[in-house]
């Protein structure tokens, strides 16, 4: 079931707009635990995954693709001598798919054991975020198939979407 | 029970390695049922999932005297058989009970020794036949003997000594020697494509030629390396044979029969990722056999056949592959009673005559004995044992005749980790097809396919073959403005299919790769290799391919 994005996207805004008064509050540099994230663009939204989930970040090679492999499966590539699964991370979200530009990359992430890359528009950066600016996501974006956001940083005027990927990459059968 | 160093240790060693993580999968399952009953998802699929499973640990159990798991095991599979069937029942005692189960299973198999107590499963399993009771619907029943007198570990005649100068090597390092030895390969062909570049734009100096020379010669070297590792890897069959004569006699005695174990070409060798996945099809069609194939000594003896019945398992090397024949001198398969049952099963199944009988057995969900006993007739069937045979890239043959026997024929590569292949481009794309399967390679004249029934059918040595397109094949076809121009004659099985392919890129040895579980299943991919231009390319299964790409289940 492919989420409501839309609705998704505004819920997150006016949820965002309904936590700026508590921003303010919270405005002191209080230098808690931080988490350590890898974020990138999907669909115009950013998203955050752990960095000790990311074993590297690679160009968009050769793809073979592989005959009646899952739709989200994009196909598999040669890293290195070993073959690496690649997953279109818009598929398997349920957003809408969209051409490959030269930004885009492939995030290769360890999730329970296994290795596998995921195809992002593009990777943003390695960054920071206190754990204080997480919060849960609201209701409505939890409803459905997308129990694998675990939550929003709310970060320097970002809009971190923080992805559980053993959730988000879980079999679909 | 006495000594430790019996060769029954190395048995059981196996048996965790095996059961293990099947038991542990059916634990983690039957929690996650839990989770979706809970959730008003009935989960039909989840609960069909595990039969195989249990099966398998029911049946290796049984083959090593582990009565506590066996009779757990058992119980599972009857408590599951009746949830199957019976959604209102599905509620939280139920899932709590396999929950129980599942983690009590997966707990006697990681501590799996003949001196187990059997307490706590003999708890479970009247536990479960409560249950199983506490119903107005009819329970499965239960048998009255399932006292079994505790077993000594049988001969030590497999206890033969090796000589001084055999050493124990883990086979996960063998496997990372081949990993080294592909990439080898494949930097081979990588250095000699340059080589080949180079010498095309103007070579034909001194340095060339010995550049060519060393090339070739490294060709030669790394072929050695390969069949001297292929070799490291190659075990007895009888290591996997070595399981069957306790098993045939603990089977046999279970559904009180007499069955004489004949067993021969047990020094035939096979790659050991072959032999380790061969057990499991191997104990489900000597099981069935033991099970539904002899009659009762009355019933022989009035056919004049000796009352003990007779197995026969025998392997041989065939044209670099090995032949493995399980065969039985009961009954026969009973044509009539397939044919009905088959046609029962749908259109896949219609009672067209011409459809050979060996197409419909291995159908899924066709087994004509109905009854349920301790050791098989759970419908974990022939459909199961072929894709398992088809997974390793071997084909599997039935012949029966009745009132005399029933006997499979197996066919398997020697090893599964180099495929000697030919590559095939098709829309862009190119695949390695195993050469093994590959009869011959045709260029297809622009008349030479006819459409018969929407179908392209072509003249092949005195024969109509079937000739499919390639792109339709792997659904990878667009609509196409130049014709295909050759195709490849596949065979296996008694069974050929033409594929339309784009091109031909050559011959070639691939180290073959799994496919990730992200992929699924797909039906005509067997696995994944690198080519020498560092590309991935997907191994084609002929098999399947020419069974019509259709999902077997």
């Amino acid at each position: 079931m492919p989420v409501d994005n839309a609705r998704t996207r505004d819920a997150l805004l006016g949820f965002a707009d309904a936590m700026d008064a508590r921003d303010v509050a919270d405005a002191a540099p209080a230098p808690g635990p931080e988490l350590h994230l890898l974020t990138f663009a999907l669909d115009r939204e950013e998203f955050g995954i752990p960095v000790t989930q990311v074993r590297e970040v690679i160009r968009v090679s050769e793809i073979t693709r592989v005959p009646q492999a899952p739709s989200h499966v994009r196909g598999v590539a040669n890293l290195r001598g070993r073959i690496l699964a690649v997953v279109e991370l818009r598929s398997r979200l349920g957003l809408p798919p969209a051409e490959l530009t030269a930004r885009a990359r492939v995030v290769v992430v360890e999730v329970r054991g296994r290795v596998l890359g995921l195809l992002v528009d593009a990777v943003s950066q390695v960054t920071k975020v206190p754990q204080a600016s997480v919060v849960p996501a609201p209701e409505e974006v939890l409803s459905g198939d997308s129990d694998y956001v675990t939550g929003v940083a709310r970060w320097q005027s970002r809009l971190i979407i923080l992805l559980d990927l053993e959730k988000a990459l879980a079999p679909t059968e | 029970m006495g000594g430790n160093e019996n060769p029954f240790g190395d048995l059981l060693q196996d048996y965790v390695l095996e059961c293990l993580p099947l038991a542990e999968q059916v634990a983690d399952t039957f929690v996650e049922l839990e989770r979706r009953w809970r959730a008003d998802d009935p989960a039909d699929a989840v609960i069909a999932s595990l039969a195989g499973r249990l099966h398998t640990i029911k049946g290796n159990s049984a083959m090593m005297g582990l009565a506590p798991m066996r009779e757990v095991a058992h119980a599972l599979e009857d408590a599951c058989g009746l949830l199957g069937q019976r959604p209102d029942r599905r509620n939280d005692a139920a899932a709590a009970l396999l929950v129980t189960g599942g983690g009590l299973l997966a707990d006697l198999v990681r501590n799996a020794s003949p001196e187990l107590d059997p307490a706590a499963a003999d708890r479970y399993v009247e536990r479960v036949r409560q249950w199983l009771a506490s119903d107005a619907a009819p329970a499965a029943d239960s048998q009255p003997e399932r006292r079994q007198a505790d077993r000594r570990a049988g001969g030590g005649a497999a206890g033969a000594e090796k000589a001084a100068s055999v050493v124990r090597v883990d086979f996960r390092r063998l496997d990372a020697m081949l990993e080294v030895l592909g990439e080898g390969l494949i930097q081979h062909s990588a250095l000699a494509e340059a080589y080949r570049e180079v010498a095309r734009r103007g070579g034909g100096s001194d340095e060339m030629d010995r550049l060519d020379q060393a090339v070739i010669a490294l060709q030669k070297t790394l072929k050695r390396l390969e069949s001297t590792l292929m070799e490291t890897r190659l075990l007895p069959i009888a290591t996997v044979f070595g399981r069957f004569p306790r098993m045939v006699r603990d089977t046999a005695e279970a559904v009180g029969k007499r069955v004489r174990l004949v067993q021969a070409g047990g020094e035939t060798p096979l790659d050991k990722a072959v032999l380790d996945r061969l057990s499991e099809p191997l104990v489900h069609l000597v099981t069935n056999a033991i099970v539904h194939a002899f009659e009762p000594a009355e019933a022989r003896r009035r056919a004049g056949k000796p009352e003990e019945g007779t197995m026969r398992l025998e392997a041989a090397p065939q044209a670099g592959r090995v032949v493995i024949r399980v065969s039985d001198d009961g009954r026969g398969l009973d044509e009539r009673a397939i044919r009905k049952k088959a046609e029962a099963l749908g259109p896949e199944g219609r009672s067209d005559e011409s459809i050979p009988l060996r197409n419909l057995i291995f159908l899924p969900g066709l087994s004509t004995a109905d009854r349920v006993s301790t050791l098989a007739g759970r419908g974990v069937g022939l459909d199961v044992v072929a894709g398992a045979i088809h997974a390793l890239g071997g084909t599997i043959d039935v012949e029966t005749a009745v009132g005399q026997g029933t006997a499979f024929t197996l066919s398997l590569p020697v090893t599964l980790a180099i495929v000697r292949s030919l590559i095939v481009e098709i829309d862009q794309e190119r695949y390695a097809l195993p050469l093994a399967h590959v009869a011959e390679t045709v260029r297809a004249e622009p008349d030479a396919i006819r459409e018969i029934n929407h179908r392209g059918v072509a003249q092949w040595r005195g024969d109509l073959i079937h000739v499919a397109d390639g792109g339709a094949v792997l659904g990878t076809g667009q609509s196409r403005s130049t014709p295909r121009r050759f195709y490849v004659v596949m065979a296996a099985g008694g069974k050929r299919r033409g594929l339309l392919v784009d091109r031909l890129v050559g011959h070639q040895d691939v180290v073959v790769k799994g496919l990730d579980p992200e992929l699924g299943r797909p039906d005509v991919v067997s696995g994944t290799t690198i080519l020498g231009d560092g590309r991935v390319a997907c191994i084609l299964d002929a098999v399947r391919i020419l069974e019509g790409g259709r999902r077997a289940g």
